[in-house]
């Protein structure tokens, strides 16, 4: 039986040591007017096309497109508008999803090309992306579907303090399949799921592969709560990918942190195009 | 195999050594220099014939040994802090002469005095690149926070770069931090900072001196690739008890000494503690009651000197250092999460010291260094406990042997066996029902022998040449070298010298690290699998010019150095607890070359250097492994590269009792990572959405030029019946106010009364401001 209670400092702790250090150091030297804002001349900085594109069974395609920008530009969000995105299902089948920018009402995000037709796909199976603009520009990618992992139990337990003192801890359990290289998003969200989550950590399987995993919470639940309890079983380039991300978000701002480049999923543009496979529980904590 | 082939070297380099001294009337003139008073070695003290330009330094023991033909001679024997001695010798025999030399000041404010010999033994020696310190010249010097650092001291001087602001690391000629073999007796210390590399582990109250070779390294050091910093701890006083100590801005200090038994042997303590956590903890429960209010966490360092020795008898003595220290961090939120890290060295040595006459010295050294690092973490019933070390035990023998003035042999042998411990990890639950275990432990084992030799043929000519050949041997996989190294001197004139080096060093361990900063959890990993040792050559040429009647030495020397199989991590590398470590390394080459100028006056009232050094240090990592390297295979400049630095200190005796010193920092700015562009990033739904940098390349930005000018005055106080020598060190850190780059960032701007974001900007965090601060020292 493996726990995780703590994973994401487990996997991440000389990280979160220097982001501790760091950000610690940050709060100090702001409240003693170190800090100035400066000017800073960088070298110039290519746009490129950013894609995100999360396929699920049972939905529509919808994928977001735009573009990466300096980073000390406009905030103004660059969508470009010519960009042609092309879907090869499965079979080998091409789809192009129409540019139609919109906010998906069951998500809350934006999206800028969307499909006809819900998908349907099996683990094992490949989708392909690419998408082109007018200026010649070409982002390709694929995704394999990745087997679902259940969760077996969602459990909790009350501490023994007063009523207004009680909380409770979450236990999501699971069993890690023989292969390695498995990797997993543990979410859970309070009340609703389109919004922000109270728990988001990835875990991999390198230290124990095919164990049985615990991924849980510290005491942080009253009697009543209605949780959302999300696994998701990744694979690893959207692992990596994520990893990068919160690499490079951390780096800006903390001394001790090692700037990371984006691991995209995808190439000639940064950005993400997976299959979602996941597993979500609603559960009251009685 | 290859321990075999070191002893079967060994062997042989004893066969070559020539029969003994020539058939002349020349005698040997030997002895020890020692402080009078306390006794103390005096390590490097200058022992000159000036009539026959001839001299010799006194080695750790304080044992110098000259050959000089029959005659009458004056001597001048001299050292920094104490006053010169000058004596007359009727040599018609060989003769053991010791001298004893008296403190120039007191204890704690001591003018620097220091005769001719120093300089004119710098300009005659082979070995260039190479810096000596004393720990009472650095007292003299103003201080962060008051805390004399011998290795922050060491950054004043040309070639040697700093980490960043304030930090005590060392990079030396375009090495970097971990290339660095920093001894203390002989010792081997892997993580020589505390506070994230605020301060060194070194108590300046113990230590007696250091010397931090550049290049021309000689025969006896290997193991890294770009400096070797020896210090040497001072032995305890042998004619009396005294007690001497400090009381600072943020540490106290203290120190014991005296004899172990008359005139066989002495003993020092010294311990000091930092107590940044006395004040945060009265912060903390004034405020306990504050619902807003967050605990400080507690920080603490403190670290324990010792040294003893004992002489067996007239011939044999024994020496015992040790060093323990230890930082601790901790932070409970009293809620439920409590967090524990701690981390600390523990280094011993016990060496044999002993004479077979005045020409032949044997010194075997053993030693253990261990240093380790501790977090554990608790979560309600959940916690668990992270924790990597690394130990060696190792084994040296080392044996001087001067037949005659042209030749000083050094002949050694050493074998170290380590330990890594790369990453423990437990994580489990109170009731047990949940447990999570790990460990990555590997072993090496690791030797070398060393030969070589001092010739001096002429008055002109002055050669230093050896070879190391060494040995590493980890998970099956063994490696080997040979490491030439050569030096040579040739005197133009009596105050000219040109000389030039040439070293090839490997390096088989590594440190594992993708921080820019040196931290502890960094660990050590040994050659193995595609983990080769490290390579690197250095070659140099100099000369060195004595000045205005011998009291200025101008020194310059260009170097150019080159390294295979220099060590990066891949993006994201998974550096902790991983079984497959090996996989995230990266290879690639280096360079490194520039010139470096530096006069030094070290006579009169008024003292000092003035360094500058122009330099370039590269490294290139070409795609590999998946990936396309660094920076795309490109060259780039990491970020302790540093185009110019300049260094100036001043020391001046207002008078018996009062002391000035200044001290300027000028350098380029440090190469850094900035975020070159940003994307939007929503990810999935109920995740947060974020600007995310993009950092197409690494080091592409240059942060502003670093100065800084500190000033120091030490005032001697009255001797009074209780304290016969004390005084009050002030010092004034950043005397202008300068706010230098610690790093940059950027920044969202938001509209105060919508929160929307409207821009972006890039900030400069600075770390220290002016400190001034004030130590008293006592003596009794």
């Amino acid at each position: 039986m493996r726990f995780f209670g703590m994973t994401r400092l487990l996997n991440t702790l000389p990280a979160s040591v220097r982001r501790v250090v760091g950000l610690a150091g940050v709060g100090l030297l702001a409240g003693c007017g170190l800090q100035q804002d400066i000017d800073v001349v960088l070298p110039a900085y290519p746009p490129q096309l950013v894609v995100e594109a999360y396929l699920e069974n049972g939905q529509v395609p919808r994928i977001t497109v735009t573009e990466s920008v300096a980073y000390l530009a406009e905030p103004t969000p660059q969508v470009p508008t010519d960009v042609t995105a092309t879907l090869t299902l499965p079979s080998g089948q091409r789809t192009l999803l129409k540019f139609a920018p919109g906010v998906d009402t069951r998500t809350g995000k934006a999206y800028t090309h969307v499909g006809t037709r819900t998908l349907a796909a099996q683990p094992g199976q490949t989708f392909g992306l690419e998408l082109l603009d007018t200026q010649g520009r070409r982002v390709t990618g694929s995704a394999l579907v990745p087997a679902q992992v259940l969760l077996d139990t969602v459990e909790w337990v009350f501490n023994d303090k007063p009523d207004d003192q009680r909380r409770a801890y979450v236990l999501g359990r699971f069993r890690d399949p023989a292969t390695p290289l498995d990797y997993y998003r543990f979410q859970i969200h309070r009340r609703r799921v389109n919004r922000d989550p109270e728990v988001d950590y990835t875990v991999e399987d390198r230290l124990s592969n095919g164990t049985e995993y615990s991924l849980g919470t510290g005491y942080d639940y009253k009697a009543n709560d209605t949780l959302f309890v999300t696994l998701y079983h990744l694979d690893r380039p959207y692992f990596l990918f994520l990893q990068s991300v919160q690499d490079a978000r951390n780096a800006n701002g903390n001394p001790f942190g090692q700037p990371s480049g984006i691991k995209s999923t995808v190439e000639g543009g940064l950005g993400v195009f997976t299959f979602l496979s996941y597993q979500r529980r609603r559960v009251m904590l009685k | 195999m290859i321990l075999r082939f070191l002893f079967g070297f060994t062997f042989l380099a004893f066969l070559l050594l020539p029969a003994a001294a020539r058939a002349q009337a020349r005698y040997a003139l030997s002895g020890l220099v020692k402080a009078s008073g306390a006794g103390e070695a005096l390590t490097g003290a200058t022992v000159a014939v000036p009539a026959l330009s001839l001299g010799a330094s006194a080695d750790e023991r304080g044992a110098y040994s000259l050959m000089l033909p029959e005659g009458r001679y004056q001597v001048v024997v001299s050292f920094i802090g104490y006053q010169t001695l000058t004596r007359d010798i009727n040599l018609t025999r060989n003769q053991r002469q010791t001298f004893q030399l008296a403190e120039a000041g007191n204890q704690l404010g001591e003018v620097v005095v220091e005769g001719t010999g120093n300089l004119q033994q710098k300009l005659q020696t082979t070995q260039m690149s190479v810096e000596r310190l004393t720990a009472k010249e650095a007292k003299l010097l103003p201080a962060l926070f008051g805390e004399v650092d011998i290795l922050k001291t060491l950054q004043l001087k040309p070639g040697v770069q700093s980490g960043g602001e304030g930090t005590s690391g060392l990079f030396v000629r375009g090495g970097s931090a971990d290339q660095n073999l920093v001894l203390v007796d002989d010792a081997l210390v892997y993580n020589p900072s505390h506070l994230f590399g605020l301060f060194s582990v070194f108590n300046p109250d113990a230590v007696q001196s250091v010397d931090l070779y550049k290049g021309g390294f000689p025969a006896q050091y290997g193991g890294r690739l770009s400096s070797v910093v020896d210090v040497k701890l001072r032995p305890g006083n042998p004619d009396k008890f005294t007690t001497s100590g400090g009381l600072g801005l943020i540490s106290s200090r203290l120190t014991v000494e005296g004899p172990i038994k008359k005139g066989k042997g002495a003993f020092l303590l010294a311990g000091r503690r930092t107590y940044f956590d006395v004040f945060t903890r009265q912060i903390n429960k004034a405020n306990q009651d504050d619902p807003d209010f967050n605990p400080i966490p507690d920080y603490y360092f403190y670290d324990f000197n010792a040294k003893a020795n004992y002489k067996l008898g007239d011939k044999d003595e024994v020496f015992l250092s040790g060093y323990l220290g230890n930082d601790a961090f901790s932070f409970g939120s009293g809620q439920g999460f409590d967090f524990n890290f701690n981390w600390g060295n523990k280094v011993a040595a016990l060496r044999w010291s002993h004479t077979y006459n005045s020409r032949l010295f044997l010194n075997t050294t053993a030693s253990y260094t261990g240093y380790k690092y501790d977090i554990t973490n608790r979560l309600d019933q959940f916690s668990f406990n992270l924790a990597s070390d690394i130990q060696d035990v190792s084994l040296r023998s080392d044996l001087d042997y001067r037949p005659n003035d042209q030749h000083t042999y050094r002949l050694g042998v050493t074998a170290t066996a380590h330990r890594f411990g790369t990453g423990r990890l437990k994580a489990g639950s109170d009731d047990g029902r949940l447990s999570l275990g790990s460990d990555v432990t590997y072993y090496g084992q690791e030797a070398a022998v060393y030969a070589s030799d001092i010739y001096k043929p002429t008055e002109k000519w002055q050669f230093e040449y050896g070879l190391r050949v060494s040995g590493f041997q980890s998970g099956g996989q063994q490696y080997g070298g040979l490491e030439p190294r050569a030096a040579a001197r040739y005197s133009l004139t009596p105050t000219l010298s040109l000389k030039g080096s040439y070293a090839l060093m490997y390096q088989y361990v590594h440190l594992v690290t993708n921080s820019g900063a040196s931290l502890p959890t960094d660990i050590w990993y040994p050659s193995r699998g595609s983990v080769k040792p490290q390579r690197s050559q250095q070659v140099a040429a100099g000369l060195s010019w004595l000045l205005g009647d011998g009291r200025y030495l101008i020194t310059n020397e260009v170097y150019y150095k080159w390294a295979q199989r220099q060590i990066d991590f891949k993006d994201g590398a998974q550096l902790f607890v991983n079984p497959d470590l090996d996989s995230e390394f990266l290879f690639g080459k280096g360079w490194a070359y520039g010139n470096e100028i530096y006069l030094e006056k070290k006579q009169g009232r008024t003292t000092g250097w003035l360094g500058y050094t122009l330099a370039w240090t590269k490294r290139r990592f070409p795609p590999q492994r998946g990936t396309s390297g660094v920076n795309n295979g490109d060259t780039f400049y990491p970020s302790y590269d540093r185009r110019h630095n300049l260094t100036a200190v001043v020391i001046h005796n207002l008078s018996d009792r009062l002391k000035l010193s200044g001290s300027f920092v000028f350098s380029s700015g440090q190469a850094t990572t900035l975020p070159l562009g940003r994307f939007g990033f929503q990810d999935v739904f109920g995740a947060d959405a974020a600007a995310v940098p993009v950092y197409p390349q690494r080091n592409t930005y240059r942060l502003a030029p670093y100065n800084r000018f500190d000033l120091g005055v030490v005032w001697q106080m009255k001797p009074t019946r209780w304290i016969p020598e004390s005084d009050l060190t002030f010092s004034i850190y950043n005397a202008y106010n300068r706010r230098n780059p610690y790093f940059v960032y950027f920044d969202q701007v938001k509209d105060e009364q919508t929160e929307q974001v409207t821009g972006y900007r890039a900030r400069q965090v600075s770390l220290f401001p002016v400190i001034p601060s004030v130590t008293y020292n006592f003596k009794f």
